[in-house]
């Protein structure tokens, strides 16, 4: 089962991805995203999640993973 | 010539001027043979006080309007016939007015008589005795003898109502001079007394003629307040005696911040009353600052720190030396173990600016990192990150004096009659004379539908649809052309504006696209729109049922659209207002109590700002946000965070899925808890520091329209420490030196490096009483309105708010939604309220259902109902009131028995994690028996306080 801390981490950024920059296109949103990630997260979170979407990411929307790619 | 430009700051608030201010053109006029000007409007009585000449009064009172009853200020005018009463008649050029010529004493004196006849003649043993207006106005006219004897009929056996927990009534005393029925009026505007009867019956009556308590008196004081004699008096002047000195200081209760004068004898606290002079209450306040302060002594409190091992372990009461020095060596174990960054801090939105700074400080200097946050991320975070996105400053943008200029008030998500009383009393003040107003709330508050108030609008839309109301008014104002365009033109990003614009126009966004998903009828909306775009001023006052949803960023960001659009932002009587829930909420977020954010609202990756500071405290700051609340219970689950200090907030009953916060909790290696009581959290806490209440201590309070305060402290720290030295004296113990004598040097250091207080300072605050920040060179008297020629970004900027619907949605399981909220006698997680008297009107949290529900579900009133939701269940009392809608219930969370956070879930604020309190699915089923959750809760409480009796019992014996 996937810890809850991961389950936590890949709800908020599809939210995220969803909710930053509706209706702009996906690279916009995309970087926006990232942009929030780094602003406002953690690294130990976004270290989490980025080595989420190396080992899987199934569970980030299209956006969000864009987001994470692009996370330094 | 005497020159009185007399608006209600230059006047003195000791002084009882006798009747309100007044603004208008100066006239002259000659009392007494001095000529003096006043603004027109003035009364004589006032004008005669403000030039030191003092007349008998008895039903006069500067916080009421002029009433003409008690005919003890009659005056002679020169050229009128007769002797008109100086309250009731205005100044006029060239009146020559005599206050005192012996026609003028006979009559005061035969008034006098006639209200001494048929009043008790025990001054010696009145508790009134020493303050009695009565009496000094007897002493004043000369009154030496009654000539009517007392043997005619007469009030003085009627009967004492003491029904009320903090004040008696005894109607032997009254003189009916309607001062309590004009404040209960004009200043609360509840309207609960009244006159009852006609002449000789004449009697002021609570409610309809019930006792006081059971009456719809809501117990603000405003009546005690007005009494000129005994007949309202507070209950612990009774058993007292009168006080002999007062220190001003500000209430720790809501955030609107009253002033109060703490009148105390030696360093007991008599009673607290609102201080004339405060800028934010004006000489009112509520149930809560005015008569609940006994908490404060309450035998519960914790004085002595405490350690222990394990949370199964009894506490060990030991020196401060000894808590500090244990505190800090597991700390500096965790960080060897785990890392820097396995531990941090919260910073409480109870505590001063200066305790908050410090707590901020420690974990950033100290800890090393930035794990730090406060409470403010479970109610106001979005207000600031929508605040910001889109204004440029992370406050609300008005002194609450605005609302006095407002035409239409809009308030969303916030219930001010219960969780701003005071606030809501002067924009009830403001709706009696005419404004209009719209509420949008799921539930009926009181504000709906009050005695002279009623809501022109009651949108009731369905929790978790805010965002499509917004959007649907901003629709219909741009469809029917009532923006300012002007305003948009001139002060806006223009770019930004078209695209939003576009984004609103679309027919998707139209209030009979949006109407089925809100529950609120189009027209309805549309309607408002108009209302709210046409008024003139219009200004939105707005609570948690704003930030804590799931859009709750958004949607703040929606509310600065709609008042960026209308150009209602920049001048009075506007605005976008957020009413604060805690006395400090906004000052803890001010500090830098955000893991992204250094005091002022500063990035941390801002090298140039990060430098500031790691020059002033000799140490490197990380450029990298640290963890937020919600981020911490998740590492402290999986392991990887394991030490906390958590400062004056009680976590494990205010935040979302308890469960989740409780696993959190117990799998902590050191949880240091400074706070008053044992709290729900400290039940889970390895080291107790005992907090110091708002009477023991120095500092500062920031309120919700930006006002810094002071708090002064009137008793000593019962700990011998108050939270500021506590916070020191750990710092001290993990290697980091701190050395303040007095706040006063800690907010030197604060406005030292946070441009937007550089002009603050206690000498500042003595001399101005409180000033609103930004208050520097650029605004040396403070900023009552914002964004006043430009917006604190430069160009406002229209953020596009997408409806995007909350994942916790109704289905067959869970058909019902749970909202939250509060009531007025009670203070968020009651650990204050639930020690005093006020407990007496709020004995548990009750489950509120729609009749139609109820009747569907077999429920009847007081009947157990079980709350199940996808985290968890609960098991409180119903209460059948059409003031829900049928599917939605609600309740409050004043009793940490209640678990209404077990059921709540851990969806929150895409922007902020601010959780999404206000929205949760339930299902509904009548039980017979408390949940699994409530029985251990009491099992686990019952096991804690003993291990607290433990050590209580052992530091007792060691002192044998």
């Amino acid at each position: 089962m996937m810890d809850q801390e991961l389950t936590h981490l890949i709800k908020m950024t599809n939210q995220i991805a969803a909710h930053c920059a509706p209706g702009e296109p996906s690279s916009v949103a995309a970087d926006r995203a990232a942009n929030h990630l780094t602003r406002f997260w953690a690294p130990s979170m976004r270290f989490q999640i980025k080595g989420y979407l190396l080992e899987d990411g199934s569970l980030l929307d299209d956006i969000a993973k864009d987001a994470v790619s692009r996370l330094a | 010539m005497l020159q009185y430009f007399d608006p209600r700051q230059c006047s003195n608030p000791e002084i009882d001027y006798g009747t309100p201010s007044a603004q208008g053109v100066l006239v002259s006029l000659t009392i007494d043979g001095r000529t003096i000007e006043v603004p027109e409007g003035t009364s004589i009585m006032r004008a005669a006080m403000l030039a030191e000449i003092k007349i008998p009064k008895l039903c006069a009172t500067d916080s009421l309007e002029a009433f003409g009853s008690c005919r003890l200020c009659l005056v002679q005018i020169e050229g009128r016939r007769g002797l008109p009463s100086s309250c009731t008649t205005p100044v006029e050029q060239g009146l020559v007015v005599q206050t005192y010529n012996p026609r003028l004493a006979l009559v005061r004196r035969n008034v006098m008589e006639l209200y001494i006849s048929d009043h008790p003649l025990d001054c010696l043993t009145c508790p009134a005795n020493g303050n009695c207006e009565l009496q000094d106005v007897a002493g004043e006219v000369g009154l030496r003898a009654v000539r009517y004897g007392f043997e005619g009929e007469n009030h003085l056996a009627a009967e004492r109502d003491t029904s009320h927990p903090y004040f008696s009534f005894d109607a032997s005393k009254c003189i009916v001079c309607s001062r309590c029925v004009r404040a209960c009026e004009e200043v609360q505007g509840t309207f609960a007394l009244t006159i009852d009867g006609r002449g000789f019956d004449s009697k002021v009556a609570a409610g309809q003629d019930e006792s006081f308590f059971d009456s719809d008196c809501v117990s603000c004081g405003a009546c005690v307040q007005a009494c000129p004699t005994a007949t309202l008096m507070e209950k612990t002047v009774i058993e007292q005696g009168q006080p002999e000195h007062s220190v001003i200081t500000t209430c720790a209760y809501c955030g609107v911040g009253c002033a109060f004068k703490a009148e105390l004898k030696g360093d007991q606290v008599v009673r607290m009353v609102p201080y004339k002079g405060g800028a934010a209450n004006q000489g009112h306040s509520c149930v809560k600052g005015r008569f609940a302060f006994g908490y404060a002594t309450h035998k519960e409190r914790v004085t002595t720190p405490m350690i222990r091992d394990s949370i199964d372990a009894s506490w060990q009461k030991v020196s401060w030396d000894e808590a500090t020095t244990f505190a800090a060596n597991r700390i500096r174990q965790i960080q060897q173990e785990y890392g820097s960054d396995s531990v941090g801090g919260i910073t409480s939105s109870r505590c001063t600016n200066e305790e908050t700074y410090l707590v901020q400080k420690l974990v950033r200097a100290a800890f090393g990192n930035n794990n730090v946050d406060t409470c403010a991320r479970v109610c106001h975070s979005p207000t600031g990150y929508g605040l910001k996105a889109t204004l440029g400053e992370s406050a609300g943008t008005q002194a609450f004096d605005s609302v006095e200029q407002a035409d239409v008030i809009m308030v969303i998500g916030a219930n001010p009659t219960d969780a701003h009383p005071v606030f809501a009393s002067r924009l009830k003040r403001r709706l009696r004379a005419g404004a209009q107003l719209i509420v949008a709330d799921p539930r009926r508050i009181d504000l709906v539908s009050g005695p002279h108030v009623q809501a022109g609008h009651h949108l009731k839309l369905l929790p978790g649809t805010n965002v499509a109301l917004i959007n649907a008014l901003a629709h219909v104002i741009i469809d029917e052309d009532l923006q300012d365009q002007r305003f948009i033109d001139a002060r806006c990003d223009l770019e930004a504006f078209a695209r939003w614009r576009a984004f609103i126009s679309e027919p998707r966004n139209a209030p009979e696209a949006l109407s089925a998903a809100l529950g609120v009828p189009a027209e309805t909306l549309r309607s408002a729109a108009r209302v709210y775009a046409k008024a003139g001023n219009a200004a939105i006052y707005y609570g948690l049922g704003v930030t804590e949803h799931s859009q709750g960023s958004t949607m703040v960001m929606g509310i600065a659209n709609l008042a960026m659009l209308t150009g209602n932002l920049g001048r009075e009587g506007v605005g976008v207002n957020p009413l604060r829930g805690q006395n400090n909420v906004q000052g803890a977020c001010d500090m830098g109590s955000f893991p992204h954010e250094l005091p002022g609202y500063r990035h941390v990756s801002d090298d140039q700002v990060r430098q500031v500071f790691e020059a002033s405290w000799g140490v490197s700051i990380g450029a990298e946000p640290g963890l937020r609340i919600p981020n911490m219970l998740d590492g402290a689950i999986s392991g990887t965070y394991k030490g906390l200090y958590c400062q004056g907030e009680d976590i494990a009953q205010s935040d979302p899925n308890t469960h989740h916060v409780e696993a959190a909790l117990r799998n902590l290696d050191c949880l240091i808890v400074q706070d008053i009581f044992l709290n729900e959290t400290a039940k889970y806490a390895h080291v107790f520091f005992p907090g110091a209440s708002f009477l023991e201590k120095d500092g500062t309070f920031t309120n919700a329209e930006r006002r810094i305060s002071p708090v002064r402290r009137v008793m000593q720290p019962l700990s011998g420490k108050a939270d500021w030295e506590a916070t020191m004296a750990f710092s001290n113990a993990l290697g980091y030196p701190m050395a303040y004598q007095h706040p006063s040097e800690i907010m030197a250091e604060i406005a030292s490096l946070t441009p937007t207080f550089s002009g603050v300072s206690y000498q500042r605050l003595d001399q101005e009483g409180s000033l609103q920040w930004p208050c520097n060179d650029a605004a040396p008297s403070g900023t009552p309105t914002m964004h006043v020629d430009q917006f604190v970004r430069g160009k406002g900027y229209f953020e596009r708010t997408e409806f995007i619907e909350t994942e916790e949605k109704v289905n067959r399981r869970f058909p019902f939604l749970l909202t939250t909220g509060r009531i007025l006698s009670q203070y968020n997680v009651g650990a204050q309220t639930r020690r005093t008297a006020n407990i007496g009107w709020h004995e548990q949290d009750l489950l509120e259902i729609h009749p139609h529900d109820a009747e569907n579900l077999g429920i009847n009133d007081l009947d157990a109902v079980q709350v199940a939701s996808r985290a968890g269940e609960t098991v409180l009392t119903a209460l059948i009131t059409d003031r829900v809608q049928p599917g939605v219930v609600y309740t409050t969370f004043h009793h940490p028995e209640s678990g209404a956070n077990v059921v709540t879930t851990d969806n929150s604020d895409w922007a902020t994690n601010c959780p999404e309190y206000k929205v949760t699915a339930v299902h509904l089923k009548k039980v017979e028996r408390p949940s699994d959750w409530q029985t251990e809760h009491r099992a686990f409480t019952e096991t804690q306080v003993s291990l607290l009796t433990q050590a209580t019992k052992r530091a007792l014996d060691e002192t044998a």
